[in-house]
C-alpha cells in the first residue's frame, strides 16, 4: 500500500518536475515577469468582480445612494435584449468594425506594397511621414474637419455637383445609410499610414535574393508582388487579423459620438454609446455592466474562433 | 556682513508677518473647497473681493470647475461621500447630488431667528423651495436658489428666455412691422430673402436655423407650447385654467402638426437648410456670429456669445429681437383642446432657480460658518460689494443713484478683470439679492448692474435706440406681452425626471431622430411621416405625461400648503 502511494507520488512529482526545474533554472526571467503578472491580476482580473453588478438593480437612485442595490437576477439582460436599439447598436458596432477592418487592412497593405516598390528613399520617407501623421490628430479635430468637408456646401459636394455627378448636394452627415461608410473613410484617412508601418517592416525582412531570383526567372514587377511580397507578409497579416477580430466589438467610441447626430443616431449608436446613454449618464451601473459583459463575452468567442481558424489554416496563432 | 544679512532677512519676515496678524479675524481661518458644475476660470491670488471675504470671514476658497461631462463627473464624485467639496454646485444635475445624499438639509441652520436675512429672502417662495422628503416626511431645503428671488416688482427689460428671434435689419427693411403669428414671421423672412439673397460680402443668408444638438434640442421640440400661448413648461402643455392642471405632452398632438408642417414648407422653399440638423452648438454660434442667420427659435441666454460677437464687430443690425409668436387662432380652431384660447405669454413671473446654486456637502466640517457668511452677505454693504464692486473704484453714487463710467462698465465685462476684481464664481452660485433696492439711501436703485436704468440706456447703441424709437418702445421686452403670474407649480421643465429617466430618454431620442425627418420629408410624404412619428412616440409620451401630471399636482399641493 505504502509502496503504491509512494510510487504514485513520485510519478506525480516527476510529471511536474520538468516545469518546476525549468522555472528554477530560469528564476531570473520568472522574477522579471512577476510585476506584469501582478499588474494583470490587479487591473484586469480583479475588476472582473464588478461583473456582479450586472445582476443588481440600480434603478432607484435614492436606494443606490444608501448603498442598497438588491440582486435582480437577469432583469438587466432582459431589459437590454428587449430593446430594439440595443440590437441596433450591436449591428452598428459589428458593421462599422468590419468596414474599418476591411478598409483599414486593404488600404494599409496597398499603400505598403506601393511604398515598397518606390526606389527613391526621400520620396518614400516623405509619403510615409505624411500619411501617418494624421494618426496623432485628436478625433475631435478630425471630425470637425470632416464635418466641414462633407457639409452640403463643403468641398466634396462642390466637386460632385461641379462635375455633374449629382444635381443637388448629397446630405452626407444626415443620412444614416452613409454613416458607416463615412466612419470607414475617415478612419482610413487617419490610420492608413500608421497601419503600413508593420507591413513595411515585414516586407523589409523578405530576403532580397528571392526578388533577384524571380527577376532572373523573368517575373515582372506585378508578379513579384503577387508571388513574393504578399506571401512574405502573410503571417503578419494573420496575426494582425486575429488581434483585430478580438477588437471587433469595439468599433470605437469617439468618432461615432462626435460625428453622430439625431438624424443618424440609429446608425451611429455603438454598444459603447448605448452604455454611456443608458448606463453611465443615467447612473444605472447594472445595465452598463450587463452590456459591457455581453460585449466581452462575444469578443472572447470571436477571438478564440479566429485563432482556431488560423490554426486550421496552418498559420501562426496568437493563443 | 552675514549677520547683517540675516538681520535683514529676519526684519523682512517680521514685516510680512505683521500685516497678516493684523488682518486676522477672531475666526479661525479656513479654506473651503468648492465645485462648480460648469466651466470657469480661477481667480487670481490678488483678487480684491476674495481678500475682503478673507478679512471679514476668515474664509478662502479652492475652486474646481467642470471639465467634461457633468453627469459622469457627479456620478464619480458622489461615490465617496466623505470627500466632497464643501460648497457643491451640481449645475444642471444637482438633483443627482440630492438623491445621492451628498448635501445637508440647510433648514437645520436657516430659520427666522438665527438667519433673519436668509429667511426673509426665501420666505415669499418658501412653499416652492422647501419640500418634503419622500421617505421621512420632514421639511428639507438642500440649496438656496442662486437666482430668481428678486426684491420688489419684477424687472423685465428684455426677453431672456425662449422666443422666436429675428434680425433687427429684417424688421427695419420692412419698415418696422408688427409680427405676431408664425405665418407673418416666415412670410417676412421669405420676402427679405427674395430681396436680399446675400449679405454685403456676398455670403448667402440662411432663413431659419433649428439647433438640435443634444440637450439644446429644445430649439426644435419646445416651440409648440409657446405658439399655444404658454410660457416655458419644457415638453408639456399645462392647462392652468382646468381644475386639475391637465398636463400633456404637446409634440404628439394634432395642434403640434401645423408648426412642423410650416417648417416642412419652409424647408422646401429653401428657408431652412438641411445642415441645420447636423450642426453642433459651436457651429451654430459661429454661424450666428457672422450675421447670416435671419431667424431661429432659441432662448436668449443660449446664443449670448453670438450676440456679443456681433456687437463687437459693429454688426448691430444683425443682432436679434425676440418676438412672441402664436398660432393664428382661426387656422387651428378645430385642433385646440376644448375651451383653449390662445394669448401670447412668453414672459413668465420670476421663477426661483430651484435646486440650482451651492449646496453644502455632508463632508463639510463647518456648515454654520458658511451659513453665517451668507447671512451677513445679504446685508446691503456686502451685496453692493459683490454686485457693484468697491465704491469709488468700480462705481460711484451720484445723487443717490448708482452709476458707472463706460470704462468701469467695460471692466465688469472683461473676464481677465473679473479674475482680479470680482468674486464671480462664488457669487454666481451663492444666494443673492436681485431686483430693486427697497430700503435705505439707495432705495430705487437696482441690485444688479445690468438692470440699472442708467446703465441699460447708457449702454444702448445708437442703432438700438433708433430701432426702439421707430417702434415707439422703450425696451426690448415691449415686443412681447408683460409677464404673467407664475403658475402655482412654477415652470414644469424644472421637474426632475429621474424616476422615468429611461422613458424620458426614449421620448427625446425619438424626437431627435424623427422630427428632422418629418421636417425634411417630401410634401407628399409629410402626413405619413408625421403619423408614423406620432405613433412611435405615443407610448413614451403617455408615461411622461402621466408622470408630469402627478408631479405638477404635487407641486401645486405643496404651493398651497396642503
Amino acid at each position: 500500500m505504502t509502496e503504491t502511494i509512494r510510487s504514485n507520488g513520485s510519478a506525480l512529482r516527476r510529471t511536474k518536475h520538468g516545469f518546476f526545474r525549468t522555472l528554477i533554472r530560469q528564476w531570473q526571467l520568472a522574477a522579471m515577469s512577476v510585476p506584469m503578472l501582478l499588474y494583470v491580476l490587479l487591473f484586469n482580473y480583479a475588476p472582473m468582480w464588478g461583473w456582479v453588478n450586472a445582476f443588481r438593480d440600480y434603478g432607484n437612485r435614492k436606494l443606490v445612494a444608501k448603498g442598497v442595490t438588491p440582486y435582480n437576477g437577469i432583469a438587466n439582460f432582459r431589459w437590454l435584449f428587449g430593446r430594439e436599439d440595443f440590437y441596433e447598436s450591436i449591428r452598428n458596432t459589428l458593421a462599422m468594425s468590419v468596414i474599418n477592418l476591411v478598409f483599414g487592412t486593404v488600404s494599409a497593405i496597398l499603400l505598403a506594397v506601393l511604398l515598397n516598390e518606390v526606389r527613391r528613399k526621400g520620396f518614400k520617407r516623405t509619403v510615409q511621414t505624411v500619411t501617418y501623421l494624421p494618426h496623432f490628430l485628436s478625433m475631435v479635430i478630425v471630425v470637425a474637419m470632416a464635418q466641414n468637408i462633407f457639409a452640403s456646401n463643403g468641398p466634396i459636394n462642390a466637386l460632385l455637383t461641379g462635375v455633374g455627378l449629382t444635381q443637388t448636394p448629397v446630405f452626407w452627415l444626415g443620412e444614416g445609410e452613409y454613416f458607416w461608410w463615412l466612419v470607414g473613410v475617415i478612419n482610413v484617412w487617419k490610420e492608413v499610414g500608421w497601419g503600413t508601418i508593420i507591413y513595411i517592416s515585414a516586407m523589409t525582412s523578405i530576403d532580397p535574393a528571392l526578388y533577384e531570383a524571380a527577376s532572373i526567372d523573368g517575373a515582372g514587377r506585378f508578379q513579384r508582388i503577387i508571388h513574393i511580397t504578399l506571401p512574405g507578409i502573410k503571417s503578419t497579416f494573420v496575426i494582425l487579423l486575429i488581434m483585430n477580430i478580438g477588437h471587433l466589438m469595439e468599433a470605437g467610441f469617439e468618432i461615432q459620438y462626435l460625428l453622430g447626430n439625431g438624424l443618424t443616431a440609429n446608425f451611429s449608436r455603438t454598444i459603447d454609446i448605448f452604455v454611456l446613454e443608458y448606463g453611465i449618464q443615467q447612473a444605472d451601473m447594472g445595465v452598463a455592466t450587463a452590456a459591457g459583459m455581453f460585449k466581452s463575452v462575444v469578443a472572447i468567442i470571436l477571438l478564440v474562433g479566429a485563432n482556431f481558424i488560423a490554426k486550421r489554416l496552418g498559420e501562426d496563432t496568437l493563443l | 556682513m552675514k549677520k547683517l544679512l540675516s538681520l535683514l532677512l529676519m526684519l523682512a519676515m517680521v514685516i510680512t508677518i505683521v500685516p497678516a496678524v493684523v488682518a486676522e479675524t477672531d475666526l479661525e481661518p479656513i479654506t473651503l473647497t468648492a465645485f462648480v458644475g460648469g466651466p470657469g476660470t480661477q481667480a487670481y491670488a490678488d483678487n480684491k473681493i476674495y481678500k475682503k471675504i478673507e478679512e471679514e470671514f476668515g474664509v478662502t476658497f479652492e475652486f474646481e470647475f467642470l471639465a467634461g461631462d457633468l453627469d459622469e463627473k457627479l456620478q464619480l464624485m458622489t461615490q465617496d461621500l466623505t470627500d466632497l467639496p464643501d460648497l457643491f454646485d451640481g449645475g444642471n444635475s444637482a438633483e443627482k447630488l440630492i438623491d445621492a445624499g451628498a448635501l445637508i438639509n440647510l433648514l437645520d441652520y436657516v430659520n427666522p431667528d438665527d438667519t433673519p436675512n436668509l429667511w426673509a429672502h426665501i420666505e415669499p417662495q418658501k412653499n416652492r423651495i422647501i419640500t418634503k422628503d419622500e421617505d421621512t416626511g420632514e421639511d428639507v431645503m438642500y440649496i438656496i436658489p442662486n437666482y430668481g428671488l428678486p426684491d420688489g416688482p419684477q424687472i423685465a427689460l428684455s426677453v431672456g428666455g425662449p422666443a422666436f428671434f429675428i434680425q433687427k435689419q429684417v424688421l427695419a427693411w420692412d419698415n418696422y412691422p408688427q409680427i405676431h403669428t408664425l405665418d407673418e414671421y416666415f412670410d417676412l423672412i421669405e420676402r427679405f430673402l427674395e430681396a436680399n439673397p446675400t449679405n454685403a460680402d456676398g455670403t448667402p443668408y440662411i432663413g431659419f436655423d433649428i439647433l438640435c444638438e443634444d440637450w439644446r434640442r429644445f430649439c426644435m421640440i419646445n416651440p409648440v407650447q409657446h405658439l399655444m400661448g404658454r410660457p416655458n413648461d419644457g415638453e408639456v402643455l399645462i392647462d392652468i385654467n382646468s381644475e386639475d392642471y391637465a398636463t400633456e405632452t404637446f409634440i404628439n398632438r394634432v395642434y403640434a402638426k401645423p408648426y412642423y408642417q410650416k417648417l416642412n414648407e419652409e424647408f422646401h422653399k429653401g428657408i431652412i437648410s438641411p445642415d441645420t440638423f447636423v450642426m453642433t452648438y459651436d457651429q451654430y454660434i459661429a454661424q450666428l456670429s457672422t450675421g447670416i442667420v435671419l431667424g431661429m427659435f432659441d432662448q436668449a441666454w443660449d446664443f449670448g456669445d453670438a450676440t456679443n460677437a456681433l456687437k463687437v464687430d459693429g454688426k448691430d443690425e444683425n443682432t436679434y429681437v425676440a418676438l412672441g409668436l402664436i398660432y393664428d387662432e382661426d387656422d387651428v380652431a378645430d385642433l385646440l383642446p376644448e375651451g383653449w384660447t390662445i394669448e401670447e405669454h412668453y414672459l413668465n413671473g420670476s421663477l426661483p432657480n430651484l435646486d440650482r446654486g451651492f449646496g453644502i456637502s455632508v463632508s463639510c466640517k463647518c456648515p454654520e460658518r458658511i451659513i453665517a457668511m451668507w447671512e451677513r452677505m445679504m446685508d446691503a454693504d456686502w451685496q453692493l460689494l459683490l454686485n457693484w464692486g468697491v465704491e469709488g473704484e468700480d462705481y460711484s453714487i451720484v445723487d443717490g443713484r448708482l452709476t458707472m463710467t463706460a470704462e468701469q462698465y467695460a471692466n465688469t465685462q472683461d473676464v481677465e478683470w473679473q479674475r482680479h476684481n470680482k468674486a464671480r464664481y462664488f457669487f454666481e452660485s451663492s444666494p443673492k439679492r436681485q431686483g430693486w433696492i427697497l430700503d435705505g439711501d439707495l432705495a430705487g436703485n437696482c441690485w444688479e448692474i445690468g438692470n440699472q436704468d442708467e446703465i441699460v440706456f447708457g449702454l444702448m447703441n445708437d442703432y438700438d435706440k433708433q430701432f426702439l424709437a421707430a417702434y415707439g418702445y422703450s425696451k426690448f421686452a415691449d415686443f412681447v406681452n408683460p409677464p404673467i403670474d407664475l403658475a402655482p407649480y412654477g415652470e414644469a421643465w424644472q421637474i426632475d425626471k429621474a424616476p422615468i429617466e429611461k422613458d424620458y430618454n426614449d421620448f427625446l431620442k425619438i424626437q431627435d431622430t424623427e422630427l428632422p425627418q418629418v421636417i425634411m420629408a417630401s410634401t407628399e410624404e409629410f402626413d405619413a411621416k408625421w403619423d408614423a412619428f406620432v405613433e412611435h412616440i405615443n407610448p413614451s409620451c403617455e408615461v411622461y405625461s402621466n408622470f408630469m401630471h402627478e408631479e405638477v399636482l404635487k407641486l401645486v399641493a405643496a404651493y398651497f400648503g396642503d
